[in-house]
């Protein structure tokens, strides 16, 4: 585009000069070279105007259709251009002389007042041109061309063309006067609006109107072109200039004007003290500030002047302090601190964040030889790190003796005597063997199994001295003595009838034997005989009555017929009851019977749960009854329950309580075998899992030793050694002792009852594998 | 109706934060927090239960006390981070901007620690606010120590600014001045590590590490910008711990430092310590008495001595200003009470130790060898007395002497071996004393030569050691530390083993010592001894687990039957090796002590089985604890075992070596 703008103002140059050429008289060309130099520096626009017009006259003479249409693609701007390229013109016509600015040199032909001509020998010359003395210069001798007729008046020339002479002696001609000009100007004959330019149109002259021609006249006086617009409107001032002598308000000058200013006062007195402080400084360039910075030294004072202890705060933890260096990390230490070499391999191969200590002792002979230690920078980085990342966690180090918490326990020999070996075995049932007792006396153990046979043995020897067969198709479940020496009771069950026997034994006195029968007769005498006054209708709880003279004869001398088959035969101290544990009889599950009275009564007429087994307190008249997860405690005497042991077993088997009355183990189902301390709590004192199946019996020694034991599936007796302290506040020491093993585990069943002897620390088991035998 | 109770909004899930809660909360950038937290002594803690404290999902791992966080929040530092924080911004939008100019002058103003080696602020208030007394920073002062004192032999890096070296190692060596002065360093204990010192400055135990005067190798990834925010408030500490020690003893701080001699390397002898008075007195007091009259290397000898008698008398002087001071001090100190009648019970006083050990160098004049660490030594010696330390030019200025051969020196420290070969004597051309040096192993008559351990084991025993023990080439005595506290049972190498092992032990070993001279006769037998006694531990296994106990006698029964078969089983392996039937040589000595082993094995065995008995009847808490404390007990006593016995296989071969030569 540039260049375009470039080319087209050569041809407008152009066509410029050809239109000059045209005009024959120049009155334009002087006209418009005119208002170019004098209106140069004024308003580009209005030169652009001209410009522009003189283009279009111009394009309008020139025929070229390219022209045309340039001139057509020239935008709307294209004023504002032409005045541009007019001034690039310019400087284009004036760029002759090279080197020299053109604008400079315009200003210095105007300005310069000589010309450089060339000498002789060919070097500048400067020509300076004829001082002209302006109006008021003192200069009296340069003149311009003067009339220097003398003092002659002028009238002397009228005749003449000339007016006078000159300072060179030439005739100055008389200038023409107006009617000359007018004369020849009216000689012409010059048609309405006449220009000389012919219009590039049509080819006929152009001619002008009058409104044309007086904006020919505006521009050529350097006026706007439109008369509309007026340049120089009447100043209105903005302020008035004259000084009123009045003043719009009366009120007396302020104080303030007047009296120095407090708040600056202030201000200025905050300076001067910051001054004084030296918190302002005078001025000082940066650099010396600096090193007066960097010179001064760290202000130290007592910082702890008035020094105030204060608690420590609860929560705080004080970083805890390294330890101090032992021994082997002297650069010299005893020898025996130096590592062996597999301790060294060994430590060598640890991860280092395995090892235990971070280095390994080493031996210089010197302490010249001692090196730099390596990773002390690093040491130092993980205390650091430690210190400030490291959770801080209070540990309360027991720094109490080991030995301390162990509790004291009776040496072995106290402990003493327990059952070891197994002295005796008793051979002679056939299938399992169900119960054992020892009888009051301690020489004879009675037995009841699966073959449905009561067979007494003497202790010691394991021979047997008595047998009887109660049932032919049920199994005697249980078999107790009467727990007093003045009698020789036996109490088997079988099926639903429970049996009272006296035993025939090499041992027993016939005054005994004869005491025996009379006890168990002397319920026949008794009004109930039997029967019992039940109400009509309902089945009495148990028939009382003799099995028959053929088991008579035997020494079996009572019968006594319960509803459901009975499990457990447990007597009370004194003999005269015993209370017999049907579990799948349901109501009449517990009965007590009275031996003297032949009478049999039922406790609960509602149970909850099953009942299990059911025994008397050994001093007091209580009674408890064993369901499957819980053991009650009724008082006899006020009809009430007493208390609810709850073992937290699933399925109590057994349960004892010891000859105090205050203790009592459970055994249980579920492997486990459990010491409640009644006056304690209603749950275990100590649960104790050493079987590896279920508890089937417990028993405590009721002779005065402090022993329990219990007969488990698994083939084994574990005998513990139980004491209860004479003290309330002891507790009872419960320490495990022996284990017995013999009795093989047949069907899953291993020992299924035991019992101890009244003094000795003895025992007997019965086994599921159809062996009684005898631990001492 | 009460308050319905929400989770999460009391208790644990109040008291503690997580970090990025915290850093969130202070609107602090990480780095600023955890520089805050550092130089407020503010540390994780450890909640008792994660999961109540943290709502997410994801584990968080750092918790902190709530309350320590807003304790933070008033905490002026803050406001400077801050300020900084803005200022860093302005400087990077400048930059941003292209404006330099504007971007030069914030950064004249924008702190640059890590250039100057000095903060815009000062963290006096966080010392006081951290030690409210002054007890409370001396108890926390091991760590700065530790820190600085490595610092100061560290090389300067662009993270380690010289200037803060240079500061780092002005402070010790105030702090070493004051321990001087007023003899308050205890102990001191060389190991591989360094120099570890300890110090009791009113009634608190200082215990600190130096290192070794070596280039310190920079190991792992080290953040010394974690580093340098602990020594920038340790350096503030130590400052002000500087301070109040100075002028408890009347002296004032800072101390006068000799630009001029720092350079030379005078170290200790760069500082000038002034009485506070100093307006009233008008005389400076040196405490460092040698050391303002450095003595002319090129005087004569005679010169030299004449200077030296001079010298001496005026440090007599000092010595009598000094002791007068003690008198003073112990009109000061408690007096002794006797009882005037008997039947009164005997109070127990503190012992007046102290001020003996602090004079123990006093009376001597030590000169250090060139191979000597010269910066230990000095120091602990004037800690303890001594006036009059010389050392060769070499090791820096501020000695007493460089003149090897001055007649006033009763005691050399030197560390070099001796050499056997006698050369021709020195080609040192530059030194000007030439004439007056030896040759290599050549001594001045008159004064005793030691190794530089004499000096530790002097101090840390109290008493001067004899010098015999420590002399130039001879293998030294074993340095123990000194900061061990021996409990009862735990292996002490000082004491004698005889004293320390245990019945058992001691058989077992005499016992080994008769196998091993078996052994070169027989080694089948010991094969076979082998055997039994891996038979023998599995017996004792087997009785370990439940099942009551097994009588006894039994067992020994059984031995004696193991024995037999053994017995048998040896004859039929000679029979077959073609070897005659050898019967055992066994004296009647050899049998007692066999008999003794036995009953000792057995009671421990019965012991053994107590004690399962025993912990069977523990509850299972109980029983874990006691285990626990079983183990380390256990750990312990083995780590002293091993020591034992190596101590008598060493002990042996010496006697065997002593007997064979």
């Amino acid at each position: 585009m540039g260049s375009k703008l470039v080319e087209k103002k050569r041809k407008s140059r152009e066509t410029e000069s050809e239109s000059e050429d045209e005009l024959a008289d120049g009155a334009f060309d002087g006209v418009l070279s005119q208002s170019d130099d004098d209106f140069n520096d004024l308003d580009s626009e209005e030169d652009a105007h001209d410009q522009d017009d003189e283009d279009e006259s111009a394009s309008e003479k020139d025929a070229d259709d390219d022209d045309a249409l340039l001139s057509d693609d020239i935008p709307s701007d294209v004023d504002g251009e032409e005045a541009i390229s007019k001034l690039l013109r310019e400087t284009e016509l004036e760029i002759e002389e090279p080197g020299v600015d053109p604008k400079r040199k315009e200003e210095d032909t105007e300005d310069r007042n000589y010309r450089i001509e060339k000498d002789a020998n060919g070097n500048e010359r400067y020509v300076y041109d004829e001082i002209d003395p302006v109006y008021d210069s003192d200069d009296s001798d340069a003149q311009g061309p003067v009339n220097t007729i003398g003092n002659i008046p002028l009238s002397f020339y009228d005749s003449y063309p000339h007016i006078g002479y000159d300072i060179n002696g030439k005739k100055i001609m008389r200038p023409a006067t107006g009617d000359a000009l007018q004369n020849l100007l009216d000689s012409i004959e010059v048609p309405k609006g006449w220009t000389g330019l012919t219009d590039i149109n049509t080819g006929n002259p152009l001619n002008l109107s009058q409104e044309e021609l007086e904006l020919v006249r505006r521009v050529q006086m350097g006026l706007l072109p439109d008369d509309l617009h007026d340049p120089y409107p009447e100043t209105v001032e903005y302020f008035t200039s004259i000084e009123e002598k009045m003043p719009l308000s009366a009120a007396p000058e302020p104080k303030r004007r007047f009296l120095p200013s407090k708040h600056e006062a202030k201000q200025v007195m905050k300076l001067v003290r910051a001054i004084r402080e030296g918190r302002i400084l005078p001025y000082k360039p940066p650099e010396e500030r600096e090193k007066e910075e960097e010179e001064q030294e760290e202000v130290h004072f007592d910082l702890w002047q008035n020094e105030e202890p204060q608690e420590a705060n609860p929560m705080h933890i004080p970083a805890p302090k390294l330890p101090p260096p032992g021994y082997d990390l002297s650069y010299n230490p005893p020898e025996e601190y130096l590592p062996t070499k597999e301790e060294r391999e060994e430590w060598e191969k640890l991860d280092p964040e395995e090892r235990e200590k971070d280095y390994l002792p080493q031996k210089f002979g010197a302490l010249r030889k001692v090196p730099a230690w390596d990773s002390l920078v690093k040491e130092r980085f993980e205390r650091s790190m430690d210190l400030y990342l490291a959770p801080r966690v209070r540990k309360n180090r027991l720094n109490i003796d080991p030995n301390s918490l162990l509790p004291k326990l009776p040496s072995p020999s106290e402990l003493k005597p327990f059952p070891t070996v197994a002295q005796t075995i008793f051979r002679g049932h056939e299938g399992r063997v169900r119960s054992v007792a020892i009888d009051p006396t301690g020489v004879a153990v009675a037995s009841g199994g699966d073959d449905g046979t009561v067979r007494v043995w003497e202790l010691l020897t394991g021979r047997q001295v008595w047998s009887v067969k109660l049932s032919s198709d049920e199994a005697v479940n249980t078999v107790r003595w009467r727990p007093l020496k003045d009698s020789f009771i036996l109490a088997a069950a079988a099926g639903e009838d429970i049996y009272l026997m006296v035993p025939s034994h090499a041992s027993v006195a016939p005054a005994l034997d004869q005491a025996s029968r009379e006890i168990l007769a002397a319920g026949f005498g008794y009004a109930t005989n039997g029967q019992q006054q039940t109400a009509p209708g309902k089945e009495p709880p148990a028939k009382w009555a003799r099995p028959g003279a053929k088991l008579e004869d035997e020494g079996v001398l009572l019968r006594i017929t319960v509803r459901s088959t009975v499990k457990v035969i447990n007597w009370h101290r004194r003999g005269d009851h015993f209370a017999t544990v049907s579990p799948s009889g349901q109501r009449s599950s517990v009965a007590i019977h009275t031996l003297s009275k032949h009478l049999t009564q039922i406790p609960f007429r509602k149970l909850s749960g099953l009942a299990q087994t059911a025994a008397f307190h050994p001093l007091r008249p209580l009674f408890f009854v064993a369901t499957q997860r819980t053991i009650r405690c009724y008082d006899l005497q006020k009809l009430e329950l007493v208390k609810v042991v709850q073992p937290g077993a699933k399925w109590i088997s057994s349960f004892d309580i010891h000859s105090g009355g205050d203790n009592l183990i459970v055994g249980s189902y579920d492997k486990r075998l459990l010491w409640h301390d009644l006056d304690l709590s209603n749950r275990p004192y100590k649960t104790m899992r050493f079987h590896s199946e279920a508890v089937r019996t417990v028993r405590f020694h009721k002779g005065g030793l402090p022993l329990f034991a219990d007969a488990s599936d698994d083939g084994t007796l574990q005998i513990f050694h139980g004491k209860v302290p004479n003290d309330q506040l002891e507790n009872p020491t419960i320490v495990p002792v022996k284990v017995l093993k013999g009795h093989k585990v047949v069907s899953k069943l291993g020992v299924l009852d035991m019992d101890w002897h009244p003094r000795e620390p003895w025992c007997v088991s019965a086994g599921a594998d159809g062996t009684i035998r005898l631990w001492m | 109706m009460a308050k319905i109770k929400r989770k999460g909004q009391t208790g644990n899930a109040k008291n503690y934060i997580t970090r990025t809660q915290a850093v969130k909360k202070l609107q602090l950038s990480l780095p600023d927090f955890r520089k805050l937290c550092i130089w407020k002594g503010i540390y994780p803690r450890e909640p008792r239960n994660k999961k109540k404290v943290t709502k997410s999902l994801t584990a968080s791992t750092t918790f902190y006390y709530t309350k320590d966080i807003q304790y933070l929040l008033h905490e002026p530092l803050l406001q400077k981070f801050r300020e900084q924080k803005a200022l860093e911004k302005k400087i990077s939008k400048a930059l941003g901007r292209g404006d330099v100019s504007d971007a030069a002058r914030w950064e004249r103003n924008a702190a640059r620690p890590e250039k100057t080696g000095k903060p815009r602020y000062t963290l006096n208030h966080v010392v006081r606010e951290r030690y409210p007394t002054f007890i409370d920073a001396l108890r926390d002062l091991d760590d700065c120590l530790s820190m600085l004192f490595l610092f100061a032999n560290l090389p300067s890096t662009s993270a380690v600014p010289a200037k803060m070296i240079a500061r780092c190692e002005r402070l010790c060596l105030e702090f070493q001045h004051y321990l001087i002065v007023s003899h308050s360093l205890r102990k001191s204990f060389l190991s591989i590590k360094g120099i570890y010192y300890q110090a009791n400055i009113q009634g608190e135990d200082i215990l600190w590490l130096v290192p070794y005067k070596f280039n310190q190798r920079i190991v792992g990834d080290v953040d010394f910008r974690i580093m340098g925010t602990f020594v920038e408030f340790y350096m503030t500490l130590l400052g002000f711990v500087n301070y109040r020690l100075y002028t408890s003893i009347g002296l004032k701080y800072p101390p006068k430092f000799d630009q001029l001699k720092d350079e030379q390397g005078a170290e200790l002898g760069a500082f000038m310590l002034e009485g506070v008075n100093i307006a009233t007195d008008g005389e400076t007091k040196a405490i460092t008495d040698g050391e303002e009259h450095g003595p002319d290397p090129k005087v004569q000898a005679e010169v030299n001595k004449i200077v030296q008698q001079l010298k001496e008398d005026e440090s007599n002087e000092m010595a009598l200003v000094s002791t007068e001071e003690g008198e003073e001090e112990n009109t000061d100190a408690i007096d002794k009470f006797e009882p005037v009648a008997p039947g009164g019970d005997i109070l127990p006083q503190p012992s007046q130790s102290s001020s003996d050990t602090s004079q123990l160098f006093s009376e001597f004049t030590i000169y250090l060898s060139r191979e000597t660490p010269r910066q230990p030594l000095e120091f602990i010696l004037r800690a303890f007395g001594c006036k009059r330390i010389g050392w060769d030019s070499v090791l820096g200025e501020g000695s007493f002497t460089t003149d090897e051969s001055d007649p006033s020196i009763t005691h050399q420290i030197v560390d070099r071996p001796v050499v056997q070969a006698t050369m021709s004597s020195n080609g040192d051309g530059e030194d000007n004393q030439t004439s007056q040096k030896l040759g290599p192993n050549q001594r001045y008559p008159g004064r005793i030569y030691v190794q530089p351990q004499w000096v530790w084991d002097c101090i840390n025993d109290e008493e001067l050691k004899s010098p015999e023990l420590y002399a130039p080439g001879a293998s030294l005595p074993p340095h123990l530390s000194p900061f061990v506290k021996t409990s009862q049972g735990q292996y002490d190498p000082t004491l004698p083993l005889e004293a320390q092992e245990t019945e058992g032990e001691a058989l077992d070993a005499e016992l080994e010592d008769q196998e091993v001279e078996e052994e070169a006769s027989d080694e089948e037998v010991e094969n076979d001894m082998d055997v039994d006694s891996a038979e023998e531990k599995e017996d004792e296994e087997d009785a370990g687990s439940f099942g009551g106990f097994s009588g006894d006698e039994q067992e020994a029964e059984e031995d004696e039957e193991e024995d037999a078969t053994l017995e048998r089983q040896r004859e039929l392996e000679a029979e077959l090796s073609g070897k005659s039937v050898k019967s055992k040589p066994v004296d009647a000595k050899m049998k007692a002590k066999l008999e003794a082993k036995k009953a000792l094995d057995k009671k421990a065995k019965e012991e053994a089985e107590d004690l399962e008995r025993a912990k069977g009847m523990l509850s299972k808490k109980k029983r874990k604890l006691f285990e626990q404390m079983q183990y380390t007990n256990n750990k312990k006593s083995a780590e002293d075992l091993k020591l034992r016995s190596k101590r008598r296989k060493l002990e042996k071969e010496k006697a065997k070596v002593n007997g064979t030569a």
